[in-house]
């Protein structure tokens, strides 16, 4: 832990430019962060040996194109692998060059330096084309490949006016890949000039990245701009000899970002993730350091030793490295087993032989340190490692005892991993127990596995009942089986059942499946089934038919038909007492209001049995509202020229009347 | 006391087919024929059940819409009562009667099923 710390206060080229004060405070505030447990972080992601060689193997395809070639050539140089054929693709670049083009000067010139024996023709014109795009008019992208080109063929360039160009193009393309491709060109330059600007771009790109959980610190653009970045990054600060600000947090995240893909879409992508994996095994300020187990972490009596792999990203073994236990400790019982045991080097392997020390089986936290290189990263790592050994089983006593303990008990001893010769018998008065040890075979101590089952299983019927055997304070284990007490876990089925002594952990290399004993059990059979049925939890079962609604139930025919003549009887009443009344249509008058009146309404009547039977409300209502439309006019005509026929009669009437007075 | 109701009954009927007009007859004719429909399906309901409740619903407002409509009518008609209707004159209380019988019938044809 302490080591941790110190390592993290190491000064950096960014705190550097702090006061002491400010370094005070942020020591303060590691120190509350490592004291709140938090760890420091490693990689959870890097390339295998697998790895490499897929990415080679796709850097290695067949090209048809300059920047295809390039990808391809110079990538597989960055991995460290060899160009098939270089005069071959030699020959392709001279072919396919096209001295017009900047971009095409580009890959021809980075490819051609990439192999060696491999010289581009250059005439003044390429040169004049080369030095006319670097110009703050030009994008930063065909600057930067203009100044690629132009280092590459040896011609000679202007640092201070691409500074210049490149600062201004830095105005006015903002974007995450411009400003990468301006740091691949300040790496270009000559070290005079003035490339603290452009450095500074470093920082700024670093706070665009997304932290993703902690884990990961990757550009939204993806994978590429961040393995370009990456690259570029290291490249410019080697060439300036400055330490990038990037903390070593942000480091191991950006290399869990970059390799955590397996497989990449395209050869620009490929070739970014493997100008990452070279920058990052080789610059002059962080190595990110990978460190597993060969194998499962776990040693036991045969195999005493633990064997790590320390590599860099890319698997490539650490030339200068010296792997140290910094400290080991029982996760059970919390007491340091080792402190400061160095492993020993051995064929590409760090080695340490972890039973010289005679651990006690079960688990054990290590932190290992890797030194060597003060440009180490993530070179703390807490490792669980396993330590299994093998059980055996002592003093195994089987005896039957009385309940009212007046018949003396009688033990039989058995040893592992024979079977008892004589059975034994237990009915509903009598217990049956069993006590034993588990020893550790060695170191002769006591073990408390996980898993200490004892099973009866029944031979004829097969049916098994499983018990578990506790230790007492003395880690002696005890099983007792209450033959009247148990009787419902055994459904009361008395016969021979064996007995079996089970013992596993994962600790333990050898589990154990003893066939100690048979035992005959008899139950009082009070209830007892005739044959055990296996549980039908999985037998089809009945089918269930689905019943409709039925239909209420209605009264019989002859019921409604009787009901429906006795409500239409009234109607008949009705037409005999107007008839008595003297009620008649004599005062009918045909005229066409009249007609049309009591058509309309005949219809808008006939238009309530449509509704009834055919129609929606909103079809009747329009309907209603043509028919009864004509029907008002018709009747408010009829029934005016009714009133003004009464109002005439009464009119009369009156007259009448008052002359008859007279 | 029966005789007195009796009496009454009697002397009852008497006024009324004397002094009552033909025409409100004609409307008290109807009015019974109304009732007694509706008394028939009521009975129907008690004695057989409510099965199907909405035409049993249908069918007896119909009724009582009808009876309290023809009511109405014959107050509106009646010439004892002019001073009670000046503005409105029997063809239009005719008029009136027409129109709500329409929107009953509409309703009630509605919710039959």
């Amino acid at each position: 832990m302490i080591l941790t710390m110190k390592h993290a206060l190491r000064p950096s080229g960014g705190l550097a430019n702090f006061g002491c004060v400010s370094a005070e405070l942020f020591g303060v505030l590691l120190l509350s962060l490592a004291l709140a447990g938090a760890q420091a972080l490693t990689p959870s992601h890097h390339l295998s040996l697998s790895d490499v060689g897929r990415l080679q193997n796709l850097l290695n395809q067949p090209y048809d194109d300059l920047e295809s070639a390039y990808y391809s050539v110079v990538g597989l140089t960055k991995l460290g692998a060899a160009v098939p054929d270089p005069a071959e693709v030699c020959q392709f670049l001279k072919s396919q060059l096209d001295p017009g083009s900047v971009d095409s000067l580009f890959f021809a010139a980075e490819t051609s330096k990439a192999i060696s024996g491999c010289e581009i023709p250059v005439s003044n014109e390429t040169r004049d084309i080369l030095l006319a795009a670097v110009s703050e008019d030009s994008s930063m992208s065909q600057i930067h490949r203009a100044v690629g080109a132009l280092s590459s063929l040896g011609l000679p360039l202007a640092s201070q006016e691409v500074v210049g160009a490149l600062t201004a193009r830095i105005n006015k393309e903002d974007n995450v890949m411009a400003i990468i491709s301006a740091l691949q060109a300040a790496s270009r330059l000559s070290q005079q000039a003035e490339l603290g600007g452009i450095l500074e771009e470093i920082e700024d790109l670093t706070a665009r990245l997304d932290d993703l959980g902690g884990v990961y610190l990757q550009f939204e653009e993806g994978l590429e701009a961040t393995g370009l970045f990456v690259a570029a990054a290291y490249s410019l600060s080697d060439h300036v000899d400055m330490e990038p600000p990037l903390k070593e947090d942000q480091v191991i995240q950006l290399v869990n970002s970059i390799f955590s893909k397996k497989s990449w879409d395209s050869l620009s992508e490929a070739f970014s993730v493997a100008s990452a994996a070279a920058a990052l095994s080789n610059n002059r300020f962080h190595v990110p350091v990978v460190v597993s187990a060969q194998g499962p972490a776990t040693v036991s009596h045969n195999q005493p030793t633990l064997q790590l792999l320390v590599t860099d990203v890319m698997s490539q073994p650490l030339a200068s490295a010296s792997v140290l236990v910094e400290s080991a400790y029982a996760l059970a019982s919390k007491s340091t087993v080792l402190n400061q045991a160095p492993f020993t080097h051995n064929n590409g392997v760090f080695e340490l032989n972890f039973m010289s020390s005679k651990p006690a089986s079960g688990y054990y936290q290590f932190t290992i340190g890797v030194t060597g290189d003060s440009r180490l990263v993530a070179n703390h790592i807490e490792l669980k490692v396993k330590v299994s050994t093998e059980v055996a089983v002592t003093n195994m006593d089987l005896s039957v005892v009385d309940k009212d303990q007046s018949i003396g008990t009688k033990t039989t001893r058995v040893q592992y991993p024979s079977k008892a010769k004589s059975s034994f018998t237990a009915d509903s008065h009598q217990n049956f127990a069993m006590s034993f040890q588990l020893v550790d075979v060695n170191n002769e101590q006591e073990l408390t596995p996980h898993q200490t089952f004892v099973r009866l299983h029944n031979q004829k019927t097969g049916q098994e009942v499983v018990f578990v055997a506790e230790p007492d304070s003395k880690n002696l284990y005890k099983f007792e089986l209450d033959t009247a007490e148990r009787k419902s876990e055994f459904d009361s089925m008395s016969g021979t059942y064996s007995l079996y002594l089970m013992v596993g952990d994962a600790t333990l290399e050898n589990p154990i499946l003893w066939n100690v004993a048979d035992v005959i059990l008899k139950f009082a059979e009070e209830e007892a089934p005739v044959a055990v049925q296996p549980k039908t939890l999985y037998v089809p079962k009945p089918e269930i038919q689905h019943l409709f609604r039925e239909p209420e139930k209605k009264p019989p025919t002859v019921v409604s038909n009787t009901f429906t003549a006795l409500v239409l009887s009234p109607l008949l009443l009705l037409l005999i007492l107007w008839f008595k009344l003297g009620a008649n249509i004599s005062n009918f008058s045909f005229s066409p209001s009249t007609i049309l009146f009591h058509l309309g309404h005949a219809a808008m009547l006939g238009l309530m049995y449509v509704y009834w039977t055919n129609l929606n409300m909103f079809q009747t209502l329009k309907y209603l509202a043509i028919i009864g439309g004509i029907t008002f006019l018709a009747g408010n005509r009829m029934l005016a020229q009714k009133a003004v026929k009464r109002i005439a009669a009464e009119q009369s009437s009156r007259l009448a009347k008052y002359r008859s007075l007279r | 006391m029966s005789n007195s109701v009796v009496s009454v009954i009697s002397r009852f009927l008497e006024e009324y087919t004397t002094t009552t007009p033909n025409k409100l007859k004609v409307v008290d004719a109807y009015l019974l024929y109304i009732l007694l429909t509706g008394a028939m399906q009521f009975l129907y309901c008690l004695l057989v059940g409510t099965f199907p409740f909405n035409s049993f619903l249908s069918g007896f407002i119909a009724c009582v819409g009808s009876f309290i409509l023809a009511v109405c009518l014959r107050i509106q008609i009646n010439p004892q009562n002019k001073g009670d209707f000046l503005s409105i004159s029997p063809e239009r209380a005719f008029a009136d009667f027409l129109f709500a019988h329409t929107v009953l019938h509409l309703v009630v044809m509605n919710f039959i099923g």
